[in-house]
């Protein structure tokens, strides 16, 4: 893997941008332009400030320059016996600063946690140029503001994130995928129950009538286990669960717009005008729910608003107009975020009307 | 680190405001009058506290060498009384401090002096247990372990586990980010947190989070867990339940050598293997705990590891196993696999009663709270003995092995003259150790006012900096809690001036006692 450390010519970029007032579109690998709208500005891009920081296995920490290309990030932990447990996509060039910054988790992400649940530093250049650092390498720390995970899922509107530290897991001994024949489409009913009973459950997803579910652990539990739960062996259960990860499953193979919808998993199926239960992709067991759909934002927005979840649009180049690609924030909760934003980034040069574009315009 | 306020912080007390302070007793009677006559307009008869018998149990929290008087103590019953308290308090320009159940280690809810303290006591009601969805609603004054409690028949549980769970709350937890022996495997209170309601300094209600596994916009909840009261104040939280392990299991194993401990401890990690809880404790922690609570700890050993396996039965077995080869393969000494239920929790009650086991060793202890990356463990146990010997306090080491969170108890007396400074200081070189080694000054007690100035040292300037921008976003006038876990830059002046710098201190070469 490369080493290189690009924090100077960075920081540089950024005062530059102070300087003259500058709007920055932070990219790395380029791989999520489906996300968000993208502004006209000047690009930084982090994709040369790359390399492992520190690794040392058996901490279950690791540290990388947010350049590292995901990939050969998961490749270097495997070798280890390890991996980032939350499953994060690769999604062919993807950096694990672009993961991080865009709060992407895998189907893992409900037994085992999400991206920034495993986040335990992060450094980072704020909108006066500092480079700063929060938290740090160590698994349990509540030394100030937990800023650092607070810059996941930010979509870089909070900085330009330089460096991460990171909880690693060992790699389960074993895993399998079973699969079960729905009388119901998009029936999570069983895998709501399942959430409460003490199984090895490591993925859950709905396509359809056909349920899937992972089971991870030791050899001689995932067997139990699966004994238990029945169903069929999928053979290339991998290959299934990558697909859902990367977003290249034939489910997503469709001309319309895909919305992803984050919802507490036991809401029963959600109606939006138009949309047939062939539309439905269900992962999360049932806490993550694609949706191909040609209706309008709004409507997507307060069928998510009415279960208490929210949506976001992921394909962004997809839906035309001013429509927020993310479900709007209101009232207190609105002015507040855009302070917490402004703390960050007073002058509002990082990657504006990228993620909320009322954050930007308040 | 102090044990007493420092300097810049020293109030005259106002309960008691001796002889040259008769004029500012008088303002504070009259503002305490004041107050509660505003205040008693917003809350029913009984609500407030301000008599200095009803102020003086809340003058400290569980770090005791730290006391200030509230003006007065407010105990509010329903959701809106506190949000008209804080409107009160916000147009006013009071300082609210809230409080859980006390329980707390470095001053978080110590009082300030000119506000009003916001006691949740009252808010003790779990408000819903939702088992087939797998979560609780609770309010902020439950106490951790009534929530398991409760989910325990239904085969759920809450899994943060801090040692004070039987009294500590699950506001003061959401405040604190609070750990627990289990952490390792199942996480902090960040993590098991679904959803909090707070009420903001504008008396605004908002809810952060949801059942669903994240929310549009920032990741405020992130951010609230472990800000220690400074944001905003919690009056409602929904955990999340997980499924009991059907089977947990305990493996004692004792070394001669705490370096030996340590290495199994990473040699444990490498085989691939996550234990639900993984403690170490040398050799003065395991003959304190053993007297304490006769546990049968082979008390000749140097170091002791408690290694906890939970799961389904199949993974158990395969995992101790694993460990007990692990184990072997690392010069252990005594290893013993408990037989019975009876015998796993006679094997957990000596390290969880190790603290007050301690504390029978003395006539104080002074409990430390820093984390350390695994691998540095023999370095610091071997600069932590130096230490010891250099301040002439002996210290007893409890260790959270799994995640490299350390508890130092150094034991004193405060009795004798000279010797609860030695032991701030101590405190203090132990603290900045933790951050040379990478690590930091506080693992799961939070900062309070106990560990600000350490803050100096393990944070720059700028990021400090940006801490307080994102207290002015939340409390632009700096009401909530005010003066807490985030220093001045002046306070790092002075600290810097008198202190250290990145764990060196001036003149090295001098003794310092």
């Amino acid at each position: 893997m490369q080493n290189q450390d690009q924090t100077d010519e960075l920081v540089a970029q950024v005062n530059q941008a102070i300087e003259t007032k500058t709007a920055i579109n932070i990219t790395g690998g380029g791989s999520k332009a489906f996300l968000g709208r993208s502004q006209d500005a000047q690009v930084l891009n982090t994709s040369a400030h790359v390399g492992v920081v520190n690794y040392e296995p058996t901490e279950l920490v690791v540290t990388v320059r947010t350049g590292t290309p995901m990939g050969e990030l998961n490749e270097l932990l495997r070798q280890n016996g390890q991996a980032l447990p939350f499953e994060p996509p690769v999604l062919e060039t993807g950096t694990i600063g672009g993961v991080l910054a865009c709060g992407l988790s895998g189907p893992a992400r409900p037994f085992a946690g999400s991206a920034r649940d495993y986040v335990l530093g992060m450094r980072v250049i704020n909108g006066q140029g500092q480079a700063l650092r929060f938290g740090g390498e160590v698994m349990k720390n509540v030394a100030g503001y937990d800023a650092a995970r607070l810059h996941v899922g930010a979509f870089g509107s909070l900085g330009v994130l330089l460096e991460t530290s990171m909880k690693v897991l060992p790699l389960p001994e074993a895993q399998v995928t079973l699969k079960h024949e729905l009388s119901k489409p998009n029936d999570n009913t069983a895998l709501v129950k399942m959430m409460r009973q003490p199984l090895p459950l490591s993925a859950a997803a709905i396509i359809n009538r056909s349920q899937y579910i992972r089971l991870s652990g030791s050899d001689s539990a995932v067997r139990a286990a699966a004994k238990t739960c029945g169903g069929e062996v999928v053979p290339e259960g991998e290959a299934f669960w990558q697909s859902i990860r990367e977003i290249n499953h034939s489910f997503f193979n469709d001309n319309r717009p895909l919305w992803r919808l984050s919802v507490p998993e036991f809401c029963p199926a959600i109606s939006i005008d138009g949309s047939t239960e062939s539309d439905w992709l269900l992962d999360w067991a049932g806490a993550q729910r694609f949706l191909k759909t040609d209706a309008d934002a709004a409507s997507i927005y307060a069928a998510a608003a009415s279960v208490a979840g929210h949506a976001t649009c992921y394909s962004a180049n997809r839906v035309a107009g001013n429509a927020s690609l993310f479900q709007p924030l209101e009232g207190a909760m609105m002015s507040l975020q855009a302070r917490l934003r402004d703390s960050f980034d007073a002058h509002r040069l990082f990657n504006p009307g990228r993620f909320h574009p009322e954050l930007d315009n308040n | 680190m102090s044990l007493q306020p420092a300097q810049s912080d020293s109030q005259p007390d106002s309960t008691d405001a001796g002889s040259n302070g008769s004029s500012q007793a008088r303002a504070i009677a009259h503002k305490r009058e004041r107050y509660s006559s505003a205040l008693g307009q917003l809350l029913p008869i009984g609500c407030i506290l301000n008599t200095p018998e009803q102020l003086k149990p809340y003058e400290s929290d569980g770090l005791t060498v730290f006391k200030k008087s509230p003006l007065l103590v407010v105990l509010p019953e329903t959701i809106e009384q506190i949000q008209a308290v804080i409107k009160w308090a916000s147009s006013e320009m009071v300082p609210v401090v809230a409080r859980g159940a006390g329980t707390g280690l470095s001053g978080g809810a110590l009082p300030h002096e000119d506000g009003i303290l916001l006691g949740l006591a009252k808010f003790n009601q779990i408000l819903e247990l939702n088992v087939e969805k797998g979560f609780a609603r609770v309010q902020p004054g439950v106490r951790n372990l009534a929530i398991s409690d409760a989910a325990r028949s239904h085969g759920l549980y809450y899994a943060p586990d801090p040692s004070s769970q039987i009294a500590c709350t699950i506001g003061g937890n959401v405040a604190e980010n609070s750990g627990g022996v289990h952490c390792l495997k199942y996480g902090l209170t960040v993590h098991n947190v679904l959803a909090v309601t707070v009420v903001t300094i504008d008396g605004e209600l908002l809810q952060i989070g949801s059942n669903a596994l994240d929310s549009a916009g920032y990741d405020l909840l992130a951010l609230l867990n472990g800000s220690e009261g400074m944001l905003a104040v919690v009056v409602e939280v929904i955990v999340k339940l997980l499924p009991t392990p059907p089977c947990a299991k305990l493996v004692m194993a004792a070394f001669n050598s705490v370096e030996d401990a340590g290495n199994a401890v990473g040699q444990v990690i490498a085989a691939g293997i996550i234990p639900a809880g993984l403690e170490l404790m040398d050799k003065p922690a395991m003959q304190a705990a053993e007297a304490f609570a006769q546990c049968g700890y082979p008390v000749d050993s140097a170091a002791l590891l408690l290694c906890e396996l939970d799961g389904l039965e199949e993974e158990v077995s395969a995992q101790i196993d694993g460990v007990t080869t692990v184990f072997k393969s690392c010069n252990v000494s005594e290893l013993r696999v408990a037989e019975s239920e009876e015998e796993r929790l006679l094997l957990w009650k000596g390290r969880k009663s190790a603290f007050p086991a301690v504390g029978r060793l003395a006539p104080d202890y002074y409990c430390i709270d820093g984390t350390i990356p695994r691998g540095q463990l023999p370095y610091v146990l071997r600069r932590m003995e130096q230490l010891s010997a250099e301040y002439q306090l002996p210290i007893a080491n409890v260790f959270h092995a799994g995640d490299g969170n350390l508890h130092p108890l150094i034991l004193f007396d405060a009795n004798v003259p000279g010797e609860t400074q030695r032991t701030e200081e101590l405190g203090s070189r132990i603290l900045l150790l933790c951050v040379e080694v990478g690590g930091t000054v506080t693992g799961e007690h939070g900062v309070g006012v106990e560990k600000i100035n350490e803050m100096c040292v393990q944070f720059d300037e700028a990021s400090l900096q940006q801490f307080h921008a994102i207290k002015v976003a939340f409390d632009p006038d700096s009401l909530l809690n005010p003066g807490k876990a985030v220093p001045t830059l002046q306070r790092c002046a002075e600290f810097g001036a008198m202190h250290v710098h990145r764990g060196e201190l001036p003149f090295p070469e001098l003794e310092r006692f």
